[in-house]
């Protein structure tokens, strides 16, 4: 690479007194991790497959729930196995959670998303320069992690939107398409957003703590997606084991972003609110973590 | 201004950087030299905060690096060329660490000119050479105008013009009265662009001193003598300064005295000489013996060493340095 490369400056600053300029603020150290975020091309590739998977999965449920329909209005069909036609469980019900029906997917690739922007600062080399700049740390890593929580959020509240739009169509055939305003459909489409942005704020923890993209995804995914299947199959060994599952921060988040709760479930707010303490206390260690260790 | 007090670092069991004391100060190039692994990076990484010590603090321009409100304008500093993220642009990296400070992106197009970085500035870091990397990292440590400038290994990668241009900003930025603290593992490069240098093996400082007395410390007369009675003409010579060592029966070493006046004492002594040859330490020499020195000390019995004192050892603003006994002969 040719290069040219100027005299030694005859800096004209060199006489400004020091102590003056401005500082490292935490406006400016979140403007910084936005620049940084956006100017990744992992970034805009995991939100457009985001957005694509999650919508592309609530249109394939709205589908399938036309298709339910369809056949329950069919008189031919066996009744034994047919949805019953109103409340919990039927077509009609079921597709009020078509706009949040993304997010099992969803939710892993806001995952990685998180984990790649934070652990890669690490693989790369970025941390050093990331700390030399903000040696206090935690403004810096609070910041990333602000910045990937509001993009998971709009991310979340958009495809969510998007999803009902594509949906209504589809449903429209078999006469089960919903307004936006009806009992919860608006909540649960904000807090697919909510959701997402406490998965983002928990899978940057989780970054921070491995400092390696690979095993923070692995974790991650471990938590959002395979424990729920193990506790799923060991449910039936014992009573405790389902109540205890409640507890664990996907689960949890899930019932934010429900139409009705069962009776023994946590509640949209105490969902939330668990889910939310997972998210708090793994980011708290991991900001105690980090800045006590050498990077 | 940099003051380190009794600055250690521990990494379990080894002692990377072993209670060292110096002060660098502004207005000329101090040159940190030391072979690979004797505890340069750990030192400066300890100054900008990365690494916490293990003991000892450490000060740059009279605070702890993390408690300057505006650190990047105190200090900076170039400690890894490779501290970039490898998809990332210079130029979009540079404006995200100046955007930490509020520095206008005006201050951003002016150190990629400065490093010479213009025609690659919106390419991919990824595909930098290590030349292209050295100058981003000399760009992201200028862009605060900082007082105090640290670079590790800054000529590493760099082709010969990017050497010179290295040498020529380094003096640049201490004739403007700042603070220039930059590592080699290289004796030749200090030699060209430090005016004080302090060197450092196996963790310790092993010589604080400006440059030009670490020369003439080394390179003190030192003479070969063949004599049939070498030890009549050690007797006469003993005194301050003067160090020698017998290397066989009839052949001794001396160093701190003039061929001339050993000639001297040899005619005055009857000491029949048959060699008299001095010979001259470059600079290079002088580097390897002070560290090679120290590597002495460390793997040797060193309790035994400590008792012969002054081992290879000079002490700030002390150019003293006694090239005593090398074991190893």
């Amino acid at each position: 690479m040719a290069t040219s490369t100027q005299p030694v400056p005859a800096e004209r600053r060199s006489q400004r007194p020091r102590t003056s300029g401005p500082g490292v603020t935490f406006g400016r150290v979140l403007k910084s991790e936005w620049i940084k975020v956006t100017t990744v091309p992992s970034t805009v590739i995991l939100i457009i497959s985001t957005v694509v998977v999650m919508v592309g999965l609530a249109a394939l449920f709205a589908w399938s729930q036309s298709i339910s329909a369809e056949a329950l209005s069919d008189p031919d069909f066996p009744a034994e196995f047919q949805a019953p036609a109103e409340g919990p469980g039927s077509p009609g019900f079921a597709a009020l959670s078509v706009p949040s029906s993304g997010l099992i997917f969803g939710q892993l690739l806001i995952a990685a998303l998180a984990v790649v922007l934070i652990a890669s600062e690490w693989t790369t080399g970025m941390i050093r320069s990331t700390m030399v700049a903000v040696p206090k740390r935690t403004p810096a890593l609070l910041a990333k992690t602000l910045v990937v929580a509001v993009v998971a959020f709009a991310v979340g509240l958009g495809s969510a939107l998007i999803s009902y739009l594509v949906a209504q169509p589809i449903l429209r055939g078999e006469d089960i398409d919903f307004a936006i305003t009806e009992d919860g459909v608006f909540q649960s489409i904000l807090n697919t957003g909510t959701f997402l942005a406490l998965v983002a704020i928990i899978s940057m923890a989780i970054g921070i703590l491995l400092r390696n993209t690979a095993g923070g995804v692995v974790t991650a995914v471990g938590i959002f997606f395979v424990l729920p299947l193990i506790v799923q199959l060991l449910s039936g060994l014992a009573d405790w084991i389902p109540k205890a599952a409640r507890f664990l921060p996907g689960d949890a988040g899930n019932q934010m972003v429900s139409i009705t709760t069962l009776e023994d479930d946590l509640t949209q707010w105490e969902g939330g609110l668990v889910m939310g303490a997972w998210a708090l206390g793994l980011l708290l260690v991991a900001l105690l973590v980090a800045k006590k260790r050498d990077v | 201004m940099i003051e380190a007090q009794a600055l250690s670092k521990r990494y379990g069991a080894k002692t990377a950087v072993d209670a060292v004391s110096f002060t660098v100060q502004p207005g000329k190039v101090t040159g940190f030299l030391g072979p690979n692994g004797a505890g340069k990076s750990t030192t400066m990484r300890m100054i900008v905060g990365l690494d916490s010590p293990s003991g000892g603090h450490v000060t740059v321009n009279g605070a702890r690096y993390a408690t300057h409100r505006a650190p990047l304008r105190e200090v900076g500093a170039l400690l890894d060329a490779k501290a970039v993220h490898t998809k990332r642009s210079a130029y979009n990296h540079l404006r995200a660490m100046a955007a930490t400070h509020g520095i206008p992106n005006s201050r951003v197009k002016e150190v990629i000119d400065l490093t010479g970085l213009g025609p690659v500035a919106k390419k991919r870091v990824g595909g930098f050479s290590l030349g292209m990397g050295q100058r981003l990292g000399i760009a992201a440590a200028l862009l605060g105008d900082p007082h105090t400038v640290i670079l590790d290994e800054p000529v590493n990668g760099l082709d010969p013009e990017g050497v010179q241009w290295v040498r020529h900003l380094a003096k640049g930025l201490a004739s403007e009265g700042r603070t220039v603290f930059l590592s080699s593992h290289l004796m030749s490069e200090m030699a060209q662009t430090a005016d004080h240098l302090i060197v450092i093996g196996r963790g310790r400082i092993i010589a604080d001193a400006p440059i030009q007395s670490i020369i003439d410390g080394q390179g003190r007369v030192r003479v070969r003598v063949r004599a049939d009675r070498p030890q009549d003409l050690l007797g006469s010579l003993a005194g301050d300064g003067v160090t020698s060592q017998v290397l066989e029966p009839e052949l001794i070493e001396i160093t701190g005295v003039e061929p001339r006046r050993i000639a001297e004492i040899a005619l005055r002594e009857r000491v029949l000489v048959y060699e008299l040859t001095p010979i001259q330490v470059s600079l290079e020499d002088a580097y390897m013996q002070l560290t090679q020195g120290e590597v002495e000390y460390h793997s040797g019995n060193p309790a035994a060493d400590q008792t012969s004192g002054g081992q290879g050892a000079v002490h700030r603003d002390d150019a003293q340095i006694a090239p005593t006994a090398e074991k190893g002969r």
